[in-house]
């Protein structure tokens, strides 16, 4: 019942949120917790529920980002078109990088997921003439409005606009992750990640249910990569290096691995903490990086199971 | 006009043959720790970038010559590995080793970027008399500086087997990569061994890092791409293989070089993760068979 009540109270406190604020600061900051909610989310797919280390979050969300402004730039596609081409592209790069997924696990498949992201980063950094490299993609067309014989119905090329287009695929997002981690998918992924060998003995098809998670991870990243392009309207590979994806792995594993709440906390948390330490931008890496390693060796349950253990 | 391409594929294979030694530095202290003790150091680029720097500071501020300052920087950064191990690596051991996949990356945001405070983004080098050196033999040439680095790393290695061969903590190393219950059973310390480990894995990328930082730029984030480079060695010689991480750290070396000289210079550094992607497809025992620490 209090689960219920908080979610309730949860989705009222975002969908009032821009009403109550002034200025563009605070709806900025929640979008892009959001967007960071979404990619650790997805991550956690493969990582907490299915048991695989992936360190390529990073690049599928840069994928989305370079696919949607590049559709949008070269054919003036409108945002319709290139979310949810996007989604497509970054999901079957997902696959693509499943496939090795298959054969590998633990130490070799994470080093396989960065030489992925670091590949991924080569092209966007290095392929001039289709990146413009270093400098980036600018003059990213905004999400337009929705107009039905003449009378607009809904603008997303404001901040509040575009908040709540982020809102909606947030929450699309954790609808996705909750259905699939209570359905019949999430007990074979975290039937995999406890004992692949066992699970497999008991009829689960392993090899589809990874490629399976790594899509998903993946469409949920093009996703956000989408959303990041078209509201910032100018982005750059150093958005989406390795960096990236070890930022994502921290919010996930400091949330909570195996749980729908814990990457959303993480994601509150980590984006969060730099807005207040400002100061401190500097530490601010080296903060997550110790974050990561006092998470996993002392609370490796993270703060969802912390939350959990002080109630029960 | 063969004659000409001649010179020039053999002063590619040289140039390759320059940063494989490095890249065998690298990977023999990778393939050590995954052989002995199972785990793969993700922070293991950031040993050696720190070896450059601590190079660069033993030869400016204490204005020690080249080989000093190679030697200090390997000690302390052998010092770091011990502690790294102690902080990062034995309290999981008991639980789910693929946890240190995530505590070993944490440890490497953290020297990276704590160098990047340090040292500054701004590119270095330890400069020495000898890069001023020629050295030329028949259509090659290149600098002393250059030509130590294969000589160095064939001479650390060198020590490394008569160390791993012949005393009793390589006996204790090697005893331990076979089988660490056995091990222990017969009086081997397992911490002292991953101790030991730790120090020699971390003393050799140093010392890589060192040799490299005397012929190129170095950067807070060069650790990064020098250990994506060692896993491709490492997978490619086999995990835990210290020979096979010889020969395939040479053959990566001057597979790059030729792929720089006659493709494209930007190519250079995909080919390596290519090849691992396609390794471990293909081939995830690498190339040169399945052995563990074997000497």
């Amino acid at each position: 019942m209090l689960k219920v009540a908080l979610a309730y109270a949860a989705a009222a406190f975002m969908l009032l949120l821009p009403m109550g604020v002034t200025g563009t600061y605070v709806v900025h900051v929640a979008i892009m917790t959001m967007i960071f909610a979404i990619l650790a989310m997805g991550l956690d797919l493969v990582l907490g529920y299915c048991g695989q280390y992936s360190f390529a979050q990073g690049a599928f969300f840069g994928l989305g980002a370079y696919a949607s402004a590049l559709l949008a730039l070269h054919f003036g596609l409108p945002f319709v078109v290139t979310l949810p081409l996007a989604v497509v592209i970054a999901a079957a790069a997902g696959v693509l990088l499943g496939i090795p997924a298959l054969r590998l696990s633990g130490h070799f498949l994470a080093i396989t997921t960065i030489a992925f992201q670091i590949v991924v980063y080569l092209i966007m950094a290095q392929w001039y003439g289709l990146t413009h490299g270093m400098e980036g993609l600018s003059g990213i067309p905004a999400v337009g409005s929705v107009q039905i014989l003449g009378t607009t119905l809904a603008r997303f090329d404001t901040p509040n606009g575009m908040y709540y287009l982020t809102l909606a695929l947030f929450g699309l997002s954790v609808l996705i992750a909750v259905r699939l981690a209570r359905s019949r998918i999430g007990l074979e992924w975290l039937a995999i990640h406890d004992d692949e060998l066992l699970a497999r003995a008991l009829g689960v098809d392993s090899m589809r249910r990874k490629v399976l998670a790594f899509a998903v991870s993946a469409a949920m990243a093009g996703a956000a990569g989408a959303i990041l392009a078209h509201y910032l309207h100018s982005i750059h590979p150093a958005e989406f290096s390795v960096w990236t994806s070890a930022t994502i792995l921290a919010m996930t594993v400091i949330g909570g691995r195996g749980t729908v709440l814990g990457p959303i906390l993480g994601a509150v948390l980590l984006t969060l903490l730099p807005e207040v330490l400002r100061s401190a931008d500097e530490f601010r890496l080296i903060i997550y990086g110790a974050l990561m390693i006092i998470f996993v060796t002392f609370f490796p349950v993270g703060l969802v199971g912390l939350l959990r253990k002080r109630g029960a | 006009m063969g004659d000409l391409d001649l010179g020039f594929l053999a002063q590619l294979v040289v140039n390759g043959v320059v940063t494989g030694g490095v890249y065998v530095l690298v990977a023999i202290g990778l393939t050590l720790i995954f052989g002995v003790l199972g785990i793969v150091n993700f922070a293991h680029g950031e040993l050696y970038m720190l070896g450059g720097y601590f190079g660069l500071v033993a030869a400016t501020v204490l204005k020690l010559d080249f080989f000093s300052a190679l030697c200090l920087a390997m000690a302390g950064v052998a010092i770091l590995g011990v502690i790294a191990e102690r902080v990062v690596f034995r309290p999981l051991r008991r639980r789910d080793p693929t946890d240190t996949i995530i505590t070993s990356f944490g440890l490497a945001v953290i020297l990276q970027n704590a160098a990047l405070l340090i040292f500054g983004a701004q590119p270095q080098m330890i400069r020495t008399g000898l890069s001023r050196i020629p050295v030329s033999v028949w259509k090659v040439s290149l600098t002393m500086q250059r030509a130590i680095i294969p000589v160095t790393a064939l001479v650390l290695v060198l020590i490394l087997h008569c160390i791993l061969r012949y005393t009793w903590t390589g006996r204790s190393l090697r005893a331990a990569a076979q089988n660490s219950v056995v091990a222990s059973l017969v009086g081997v310390d397992i911490n002292k061994v991953a101790a030991a480990t730790f120090a020699t894995g971390a003393a050799l990328a140093a010392g890589a890092g060192v040799l490299m930082g005397s012929v190129f730029m170095m950067q807070p984030s060069t650790g990064s791409m020098i250990a994506l480079k060692a896993f491709t060695v490492v997978i490619l010689g086999g995990m835990g293989s210290v020979y096979g991480a010889v020969g395939a750290g040479f053959l990566l070396g001057i597979v790059e070089s030729l792929t720089a000289g006659y493709v494209a210079n930007e190519l250079k550094d995909v080919v390596a993760f290519l090849i691992v992607i396609l390794v471990l497809l293909f081939r995830p025992q690498g190339l040169f068979g399945t052995a563990l620490v074997k000497v």
